[in-house]
This record gives structure tokens, sequence and C-alpha cells, in this order.
């Protein structure tokens, strides 16, 4: 072995001058101004997403001027005032652009919040009325995953009236039914994440920190033979080297079925970037140096990348369980699709194929363990959407029970999916914190997370729909190879939702799905906002209009035709409650003209519909059986009903009685749930949002609920949340009664007054009486559940996937313009309409839409991650990767229709992921309608949009 | 090597950096670094030592030398969108910066790197090679000039030594009577490269094309000139049909690739298209620009 070279560090001292103070700083010549505010001047408002200049996340004033921070050497920065988020606010309090992001809902996960107030802060010091054309540009290299943007412009638009006393927007729809819920109160969290003070898990430095580095597979298949770590082992500063001899033999994933990973591959690597070894040492820099220093021999394997060629006789097998590569078979036939299809008067079959999109949150994703209580509880800190599957599968990996660890849930910077999984990070740190008793980081570089994949699956889909002539559905049948990856995780579950979904919004007497979840050898797919369905929803709604423009029937027409109403069972057996579906639609086409547009258009010009719909909460959960150590209990057979209660809530009331804590383990990862758990909860025991703080961040305190999945939380939380309340209400209606000798049903709440009903009578603040409690009783705390109702669903394998307790609706209609002679899209507007039941936060419903649809619209004409034919991802970056920037998204109305599910807290829903389903198939529609071609293929990408109106032009 | 295995350099002048080319060996010059400090955090290229540019005045500012513009390597991209100078003979360099990646690197990224880094689809290059722009290159032993096209010599790569900095870059101010254009073809709105680019440049005599200039970017290893395509319009009366005919040529001479961004049939595609616009664009100017005959 040659002898190590061990790489020596230009080291300089400079001085920084950082928000008006200068510190004196020893730097490496290469690192730059990001890391060094960052890991030196522990100024963490400053983000990195990508770190190659292609997100704005790290923006920052230099002399005045945007700067990507990831992009400048801190050496080269002396001299230079620099301004981050944190040295923006005046005397203490919130810049006025600031205070507008707060109160025109322009926050999210607040992960791209800080590069984006950093560069609309320099766009309105030297332009203090920019138009929105202006915004536009100006913000336009930060990206925004969450928002859809256009409540940030409308806040930039806006700043100057935040400039004295603020002055918030009116909010459309706003509910005076109640008085918390049904309002568009700023997101709870508004202020901690847009000064950059939210913490998220890779802001995290604890003292005796250690770094972790994985060694990737650089080949797509093969064995391992050797792997020599001595060298990496030698470099100073490495503490650990681990490799798959030295992790546990017990395989992990998500569907319970087919835990198919290790921690680190054992024998086989089955992907570029499949996990083989890992470093940890003093810094992030020794450790990629020592990465290099291992020496990996692989005999390579033949590998297949195409879904149709990896089932052929003779392709390379990924795994010896999975024959033919494939992973899962569903075949699902209710009714008689035969005799469906010979009642009809039309049949067509259309073949579809979908993209593999990748969610790319703007956080990359990030883990730190360490041992408390001398070695006995594991703390782990997860940039995760469901710490309780987190919890349930480290438990798993290192055998130990559930009650020795404790999940930490910081600010989660974007979800949409790819954080709804036990990571290699969450394992790889809790095992080596283990060893090394200190605590570990590990933070993904944007071309991991790529290299870990979990993305959309590419579904090859064929679909074929029966209808008479006057439109009505009579037959639907679906083929469809979902293009897995190399392991399960979700996959099982996502085939069942490619299928499931189809029949919760038309009256389809006939259904048939057969799906094929096939192996390949790339990173592993997994659930994407939407779950399996909106590929085949979109396949379903074009082909839809295709037959409704041959019959001659408008496409709003054959929905309401074939739309289901309220109280429905579902051809597969699921129950739907409420359904405003066909006043989705009905307010759809209203709002946008749709009957004077549609057809009506000049060439290049193009209006389209798309429906869509969703669970509001999996039915069950994703492992059986109690809450327990997976290796102590006998597998439970599956039974008809929730084991567990999904959702748990505490409602903790101060002991002076004027404050409300909420505990509820509810991942909030930008979608709003902690703003509508708290709203929900100041509702239900009639007090001011003020007073109520929510606290979701840590196992030990707050109980169970299983995450921000399958749009649960509102709906299943809420009604925990609720539950709780009402419990700590009852104890203190109770305690009032008795000091006033009257019975509780005689008493209710009213502006924070305990009140005898009817008025006139007696009355005590709620502090007040909370305080008396308190005396009395000690502490007035509340505990509320939620279990999915027993019998959801059908008795059928995979019923189990679709069924909810509710389902939401949506009516989306794009208009767009497509430049003819390049092929090039410009979505232009979008209008939509949902059911949600009742908006809890119409802001924040409002806000879920419009980051649904332009995630949707740029899903459907940009986005895709592309291999090369040795499996090597070829955009792994946010430069080549392409997502809807601020210049590329549309102008969005987003409305709700008047609904209530019984089911949900104060009839509430979900919106989340039902806004992205209807979107594929409106912008594909819109383009049809613009160009005279159907392109069946995603992304409609310009090139394929030119090919297809070749090709009819003969 | 990593990034942060680099050592730094910031040299207070010209003489000094040249000094440092010649003294070390793997040392890249550093501009606004967009390029650069990518390519080494990804791994694309193996540096020692980075000379920055940036502290050296004799590099920065546009200078309007009567008959010509002298714009220094280091200004930036934003500056070219927003110069008084350059709205007003090259509108074309200011389109093209204006339509380049985002505000934050734009306000960073600088011509000379934009240049030098010689990649295939950068959108300066095509404007400038349009407006006959030529560079001026400097070692601490010599001084040399050539035009912008010759100094490509494929993609990534340049005629520029190690020892060599891009001085300036200089446009002859365009004769009355023409206009230059640039038209790019994006797969998104904001910071996306070129899937393919036309620069365009016309000069009119008495009505008909005096000279014409067409430039591809992003479909070639370098920046080419459509010398069939210029060639057909010369001598005639510019029409849309004209034009046509000479995007046909244009798009013949395109030697594209396939990769993510597009593949070869869409790139000719998309130079038929552009030429055209880009030509009746650049007509346009030129008819515009009669009065600016001193
Ligand atoms: C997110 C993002 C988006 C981008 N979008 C675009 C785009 O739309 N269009 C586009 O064209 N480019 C784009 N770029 C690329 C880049 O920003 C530009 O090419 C920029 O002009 C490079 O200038 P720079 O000063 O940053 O170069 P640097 O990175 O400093 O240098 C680039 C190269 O040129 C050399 N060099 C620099 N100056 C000199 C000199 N004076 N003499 C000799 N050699 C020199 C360096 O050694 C290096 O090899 C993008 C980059 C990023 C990160
Ligand atoms: S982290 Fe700097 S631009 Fe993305
Ligand atoms: S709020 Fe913009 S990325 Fe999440």
């Amino acid at each position: 072995m040659s002898p190590v070279e061990i790489p020596r560090d230009f080291h300089r001292l400079i001085v920084l001058k950082v928000n008006g103070e200068s510190y004196p700083l020893a730097v490496r010549d290469g690192d730059t101004l990001l890391d060094v505010l960052r890991d030196k001047l522990r100024l963490t408002g400053t983000k990195k997403g990508c770190d190659l200049g292609a997100c704005g996340a790290c923006t920052v004033l230099l002399d005045g001027e945007p700067r990507n921070s990831c992009l400048i050497l801190a050496a080269a920065c002396e001299g230079k005032e620099i301004t981050t988020i944190e040295g923006i606010g005046k005397d203490g309090g919130l810049h006025p652009v600031q205070r507008a992001f707060v109160n025109h809902g322009a926050i999210q996960c607040g992960f791209c919040t800080s590069g984006m107030v950093m560069s609309a802060v320099a766009l309105v010091e030297r332009n203090p009325d920019p138009t929105a054309a202006e915004i536009r540009e100006a913000l336009s290299g930060n990206l925004c995953r969450c928002t859809g943007y256009g409540r940030i412009v409308e806040a930039v638009k806006n700043w100057k009236r935040y400039e004295s006393a603020d002055q918030p927007p009116e909010h459309r729809g706003d509910l005076k039914k109640h008085d918390v819920v049904g309002r568009s109160v700023p997101r709870v969290d508004a202020v901690e994440k847009v000064t950059g003070r939210a913490k998220y898990a890779a802001d995290l430095y604890l003292q005796n920190l250690l770094h972790g580095k994985i060694l990737h597979s650089p080949i797509p298949h093969g064995v391992i033979k050797k792997i020599d770590t001595s060298a990496a082992e030698a470099l100073p500063g490495v503490k650990l080297v681990l490799t798959g001899k030295d992790v546990p033999d017990i395989t992990y994933g998500v569907s319970p079925a087919r835990y198919d990973e290790h921690v680190l591959a054992k024998e086989k690597v089955r992907h570029v970037g499949d996990e083989v070894a890992a470093v940890f040492a003093v810094d992030e820099v020794t450790a990629e140096r020592a990465l290099d220093l291992i020496d990996v021999e692989y005999e390579e394997l033949p590998a297949v990348f195409d879904p149709v060629e990896a089932t052929k006789e003779g392709a390379p097998v990924i795994h010896e369980k999975s024959k033919n590569n494939i992973n899962t078979v569903v075949d699902h036939h209710f009714g008689d699709v035969d005799k469906g299809f010979a009642e009809a008067d039309l049949v067509w079959e259309e073949e579809f194929v979908g993209n593999h999109v990748y969610q790319s949150p703007i956080e990359p994703h990030a883990s730190i363990a360490h041992w408390e209580d001398d070695g006995h509880t594991l703390v782990l800190y997860s940039s995760t959407q469901v710490p309780h599957y987190v919890h349930y599968m480290v438990a798993r990996v290192l055998d130990i029970p559930l009650g020795r660890i404790r999940v930490m849930r910081p600010p989660v910077g974007g979800g949409f999916g790819v954080k709804a999984a036990t990571t290699p990070l969450d394992l790889l740190t809790a095992l080596a914190s283990q060893k090394l008793g200190r605590p570990v980081k590990m933070v993904y570089t944007r071309k991991e997370m790529y290299l870990y994949g979990r993305g959309r699956h590419k579904q090859h889909m064929r679909f074929r729909i029966g209808l008479t002539k006057e439109g009505r559905i009579t037959a639907v049948q679906s083929r469809i190879f979902l293009d897995g990856g190399a392991y399960t995780s979700f996959g099982v579950i996502t085939a069942y939702y490619a299928g499931s979904m189809i029949p919760t919004l038309y009256y389809i007497p006939n259904y048939r799905y057969e799906g094929f979840r096939v192996m390949t050898n790339k990173p592993a797919c997994g659930a994407m906002r939407g779950h399996g369905a909106p590929q085949p929803r979109f396949a379903f709604e074009c082909l839809l209009n295709m037959m409704a423009d041959e019959l001659g029937i408008d496409p709003v027409e054959i929905r309401l035709l074939n739309a289901i109403d309220a109280n429905t069972r579902t051809r597969n057996e699921l129950d739907v409650r409420s359904c405003e579906f066909k006043a989705t639609l009905t307010e759809v086409a209203r709002e946008t003209r749709w009957k004077e547009k549609y057809g009506k258009l000049p060439p290049g010009h193009g209006i389209g519909i798309g429906c869509g719909g969703f669970v509001s909460g999996a039915g069950y959960a994703i492992y059986r059986g109690q809450v327990q150590r997976s290796s102590e209990k006998t597998p439970h057979p599956f039974v008809k009903r929730a084991v567990f209660p999904h959702a748990n809530a505490i409602v903790k009331v101060s002991e002076d009685g004027t404050a409300v804590v909420l505990l509820i383990l509810a991942a909030e990862i930008g979608q709003g749930s902690s703003t509508v758990l708290s709203q929900l909860c100041a509702e239900a025991l009639g007090v001011s949002l003020k007073r109520v703080r929510i606290r979701t961040e840590d196992s030990d305190i707050c109980p169970l609920d299983l995450g921000a999945y399958s749009s649960r939380t509102t709906l299943m939380g809420g009604n925990a949340v609720v539950r709780a309340a009402k419990d700590v209400l009852k104890k203190l209606l109770g305690s009032v009664s008795e000091l006033w000798g009257c019975s509780p049903e005689a008493l209710e709440v009213k502006d924070e007054q305990i009140v005898e009903k009817g008025g006139e009578g007696r009355a005590m603040a709620w502090a007040e009486a909370a305080r008396k409690y308190f005396n009395d009783n000690g502490p007035l705390v509340g505990t509320g559940w939620y279990k999915p109702p027993e019998g959801l669903g059908g008795d059928y394998k995979g019923a189990a996937v679709g069924t909810s307790p509710a389902f939401s609706f949506g009516s989306s209609v794009c208009e767009c313009s497509v430049d003819l002679e390049t092929g090039k899209v410009r979505i232009e507007r979008f209008t939509d309409y949902h059911d949600c039941g009742t908006p809890v936060n119409p802001q924040a419903v409002h806000g879920q839409v419009e980051g649904a649809v332009v995630m949707g619209a740029g899903e459907t004409i940009m986005e895709e991650v592309v291999y090369d034919e040795k499996g090597n991802i070829l955009n792994p970056d946010l430069h080549h990767y392409l997502i809807m920037t601020m210049k590329d998204a549309p102008e969005i109305m987003s409305g709700v229709v008047d609904s209530y599910e019984p089911e949900g807290p104060y009839g509430a829903k979900e919106v989340g992921e039902g806004a992205t389903l209807p979107v594929l198939a409106a912008v594909a529609h819109a383009i049809a309608n613009a160009t005279g071609v159907w392109v069946k293929e995603l992304p409609i990408t310009p090139e394929r949009i030119l090919k297809a109106m070749r090709a009819t032009e003969g | 090597m990593k990034l942060v295995d680099v050592r730094f350099h910031a040299p207070r002048g010209l003489e000094e950096a040249l000094a440092l080319l010649e003294g070390l060996k793997d040392a890249r010059v550093m501009a606004g670094g967009t390029d650069l400090l990518v390519d080494i955090k990804q791994g694309l290229r193996e540096v020692r030592d980075i000379v920055s540019l940036h502290r050296i005045a004799e590099l920065k500012g546009i200078e309007d030398e009567g008959d010509r513009l002298r714009i220094g390597a280091l200004v930036t991209v934003r500056e070219l969108a927003s110069n008084a100078a350059v709205a007003k003979h090259i509108p074309a360099l200011a389109d093209a910066a204006r339509s380049m990646a985002s505000e934050q690197i734009r306000s960073i990224a600088t011509i000379g790197g934009n240049i030098s880094s010689a990649v295939p689809s950068a959108d300066l290059p095509p404007p400038l090679i349009a407006a006959d722009a030529g560079v001026e290159l400097e070692s601490s032993r010599s001084a040399r000039r050539m035009s912008l096209l010759e100094f490509f010599t494929g993609p990534r790569e340049t005629v520029c030594l190690a020892t060599e900095l891009l001085r300036s870059v200089v446009i002859p101010l365009p004769p009355p009577n023409t206009g230059i254009s640039y038209f790019r073809f994006t797969l998104r709105e904001a910071s996306a490269l070129a899937v393919a680019s036309v620069a365009c440049r016309i000069t009119l005599k008495s009505g008909v094309v005096d000279r014409a200039t067409v430039v591809l970017g992003a479909v070639a290893p370098t920046p080419i000139l459509a010398n069939k395509a210029s060639r057909s319009l010369l001598g005639k009366n510019p029409s849309a049909e004209l034009f046509r005919e000479a995007a046909s040529h244009a798009k013949e001479e395109a030697k594209p690739i396939s990769d993510i961004r597009g593949c070869v049939w869409h790139r000719k595609e998309l130079v038929h298209v552009l030429t055209q616009r880009a030509l009746a664009e650049a007509l346009e100017r030129a008819l515009g620009k009669a009065e600016v005959a001193e």
C-alpha cells in the first residue's frame, strides 16, 4: 500500500464584516462564504440548498448586491459589507419585506425564505416600486418548491404596506362561522422562518460533533469482492469507517412485506449510488477525503434499466426474491370489463408514458444522532415527514425498544414524499454515534439526494375506456408497469394507489387494473405527492378528453355526467362521504368562461381541463400490529381496522391559565399543519390563537402521530386535537359548574370567558377558571386520539390501499400558449376549485393548491431525471433538473367550494396532495387544444410537441 | 483536489497576476467563479491554485473609444445588461446578458469568464462574434489579439495559455444601417442554458444586404459561423422568404449533438426558427439605425 498523502490545507486569517460587525476568522483558502457563515459564525439563516449556485437559498448581500454565497470564496470577501438574513431587521423588529412575507402567506417550509427575502430586499432598495414582472425577474434565481411563487410576488409588491403599521391583505373566502377556524391567519412559525431563526436539521451543531459521509457505488449492478478501508482509517481525523459487514444483518424498508435494504450493501450493489461504506471524521472534508482512499473491488454484473426489458426471460436478476424482477403484481377486477366494453358505443385504448420526477425539496436530507443517559437512549434528529416510522424503523435495525429512542424533528424544508421513509442517514448516524460515543451529523449533498432517489415512479400505462354515445362510462381497464428502481421502498403501496384512485371520481360500473412494479438498476422510487395516482389520473383524464371530443361532448359535461355524488361506495369499495366534485367542475367552468373558450381559441392558444382527488389520510398504518419493536412480535395478520390510534394529542394548560400548549407529533413540513392544528385547538377551547403554542418536534414529549403522508394531518391530527381540547374544556367547565353550583351543560365559552348560557349570567375569565382548576385539581391536561373508523374499504387483497375516512375532489383548468414553431409552452393561467371540506385556513389551502399547480405543471412540461446507459444520472442538480422558476409559474386562481366532511374536524379534509392530481391532464389537454396534437409521454417537452405536430402534418 | 485544498491568490494588479500565472503550475484564474467553482466542486477540474482577478482594476470598466467599445474582462454580465453604451451600440449584447442565468449569477459572472469557459451554450459569444469582436490576451511576456471566433478551439478549449489572461474584449462600433440580434431557446424562463442560439447581423446598403453574419451557438463544439446562410443574404432585398432560405442553410450548417437539453433534430429545427427571427430583428434594428450614421 502506498503511503497516504496527507493533503495540506491552506489557511489564512481574514476579517469579515458581517451585518455590521467585524469578525477575525481563520479560514481555508477554499472555504466558501456560505460555509464560513454557517460553520464558523453559526449564522444558519443562510441555507445550503444546492451548493452550486442554482437555488438561491444561500443568497446574501455583498455590498448590497444579491449573491450566491456558495459560489464565493470567503477569502475574496474581505473589505466587503456582507448582509445576511440575520442582519436586515430593524431595531429588533422585522424588515417590512419580512412582514409582508408573513402576512401574505409567502412562506411554507421556509427553506427558500431567507434567500428569497434577501433578493427581495436588494430589489426594493434599488427599485422601491417594482412591477410583478420586475419581481419575477429579480427573484428568478431563488427556487421555491412549496408556494408556487404567487404569494411571494404579492408580498414583495406590497412591501411598503408594512413600512410602519401593518396593513395586511383582505382574505378572500374566509368563513365567518367560527372564531378561529376558517380564518386566514399567518402561520404560527412564519416569524421564525422569515428571520432565519428556525433551525432545520443541518443548522444544528452539537458539541464534539463528528461528520459522516457515504461512499456510493459507481456501478449499477455488481458484487462487492473486496473492500480495503485501511488507508481511509489511517487518515488523521478519521474516527470510524463502516462497511456492510459492520452493520446489522437486518433489512429495512417501508412496505412490511418487502424490507429489502441494508444500511450498507452486504454483498451486492444494485444501482449507481447504492451505499457501500461510510466514513466518520472530525469534519466533512476529512470524511470526504477518506472516501477517496477506500478501495473497493467489484465484479460488475449486467444491469437493466427498462422495466419491460427487466421482466423478460434472461434479464439480470436484481433481487433473488423477485423473479423476473417483478416486485408486486396487482390484478383488481370489479364487475366485468368485457361486458362493459361490449355495452359501449365507443371504446378507445391508448398508451401513455409517465416520467421519473424528483420531489426536489430545497432542503437536503440531514440527520444527527447521539446517545443520552449513559448510552441508553438514542436521540435522533431527522429532517423527516414521518418521525414515527423513522422511530419504528431505527428500533428495528438497532433492535432496541422504541422506548429507548427519542426522535426529534426540526422544521423540515419541504418533503413531498422524499422524506417519508427512513434514510441511510438516520440509520448511519444512529449506529456510528453509538460506536463512537459522540454526536454524528450527516447531510446529503444535492447530488446524493438524487442517488438516494425515492422520486416518482415512471409508469408505462395502457388505458382503455368504454363510453356510451351519451358519454356514460361503461368500463375502464388499465395495465401499468411501474419502474421501481432497485428497492421496494413504498413501491407495493404505489402500485396499489395507481389503481385504487381511478374509481373515486366517476361512476365506473366495470373496472380492471393490472399493475406490475418492476425492479431496475436505478435508485429506488418512492412516494411523491399524490402517490402513484397522478400519472394514471393523467392518462385517464386525457383519454376521456380525447373521447369526449370524438363524441362531440364538452369535456366538462362528460365529467358532470359521470361524476360521483356524496355518500357513494365506489366500484372498488371505497366509502366516500362528503363529495362536491360536481361543484368544483361547475365553478371552474364558470370562473374560466370555459364554454366561451373551449374549441374557440386561435391556434397556439389552448385551454384544458383535468380533475382529481385523493385520500384524506390512509385508513391503515404502514406497518401491521401494535407499536412495538418488530423483532418482538409475531407477524400480525391483517385486520380490517386500525390497531392503534393514528393521531394523538395532549392539550396542556399553563398553570396560570394564560397559555395552552398543544403536543402532537404531527410533522410540520411546510404544509402548515402546525398552524391548522393550533387553529383547531384554539377554536375547540374557545381561546384566541395567540394563547396556543404547539410543540411537535420531540417524540419524548409529543404523543404519536403517524406523520405527513397520505394527506392525513388535518383530518386525523385535527380530530385528535379537537378531542383533546374538548377533554380540557369538559374538565374546566366541570370545575366552574361546581363552583357556581350549576350543571356544566349550562355553561359555554365566549370571548375567552366561561359564561352561563343565554347571556346575562355569571362570567369568569378563561384563564382565571384554568388557574382555579389547577389550585384544586392539579394539571389541566386533556388527551385526544383518532383512529380511522372500522370497516373501511373492501375485503379483497390490497383493499387497504386507498381506504380513507374522507376523499378530496378538485377540478383544474389550464390556459396556455404554445409557440407552434419551436414547441415551447407557456402556462399562462391556472384555475382550480377544490373540495377540501371546511378550509381551516383558506390562505393555507390556496398556498397548497398554488404549490401543487406549479409543481404539477413543471412535472408535466419540464421535469425528468435522466440516466445514461450506465445508470448514471445526467442531471443530479438544480441547474439541469428543471423545476419551475418564478418566471415560469403561471397566474393561479384557487377557489374552494362549500363542503362539509362529517368525519373531519369542523368538517375539514385534505388539500395537499389532491391538488396535484388534476394538474397534469389539464396541462396536457391545454397543449393538445393549442396544437391539435396529443403528446402522451411526459414530460411534454417542446421537442415532443414539435415532433407530434410534424407527424400529423405527414 | 477538492475546493478546500486550493490555494487562493488575490493579486492587486495585472502585472502581479501575470507573474503568478507564470510561476504556478496547475493554476487557474478566477473572475466571478460561477463556472470555475462549480466545475471544481463537481470534480470536473483539477486546480491547485486559484488566481482571483477581483482586485485588478485594469480589467474593469467599459470604455467608449470612439470607434469601438473596449470591455474589460471583469465586466459583469449585469453591467453589460445595463450599460448605456452597450445598449446604444450593441443592444444584442445587452439582450444576451439579460437572458442569462439569474440576478445573483449575473451580478458576479463576467464577460471574460463567459468567453474563457468556452462552453458551447454560452450566451455572450454569439452576439459578440456577430459584432466582429476581438479579444486581447496578455501574458507577462507578450500580448496578442485575435478575433473572438479564432479564440475558441473546442468545447471548453481555447487558444488562451495557462500563463495568459484575457484582458479585454474589443468591439468595433457597427457601421450605420447595421442591426445585430440575439435569440436563444431554453427549456425554462430563467437560470437555463441555451438549447440553441442564433446571433445575426445585417448591414444594409441602398436597401440590399451588404453584409450579413449568422452565428450559431450551442449547436457545435464552439460558436460557429453559418457561412452559407450569411452568403445567401448578400446583395439581396431582405424578405421573409429570403430569411427562410438563409435559415434553411443555417439548419444544414448546424452540427449539434443530442444531450439532455435537446436532440439533434430539435436543435436543427430551432436553428431554423431562431435564424429567421434573429434576421427579422436584425433587419428591424438595421432599419432603425440609419440615423446613427455619423
Ligand atoms: C446557475 C447558473 C446559471 C448559469 N446560466 C448561464 C447562462 O444562462 N448562460 C451562460 O452563458 N452561462 C451561464 N452560466 C455560466 C457562467 O455563469 C457564465 O459563463 C459566466 O459568465 C462565467 O463568468 P465567471 O466570471 O463567473 O467565470 P469564472 O468561473 O471565474 O471563470 C470561468 C473560466 O474562465 C477562466 N477565466 C475567467 N476569466 C478569465 C480571464 N480574464 N482570462 C482567462 N481566463 C479566464 C477561468 O479560469 C475559468 O476556467 C451559469 C452558471 C450558473 C452557476
Ligand atoms: S446553495 Fe447556493 S445557490 Fe443553492
Ligand atoms: S417555502 Fe419555498 S421552498 Fe419551501
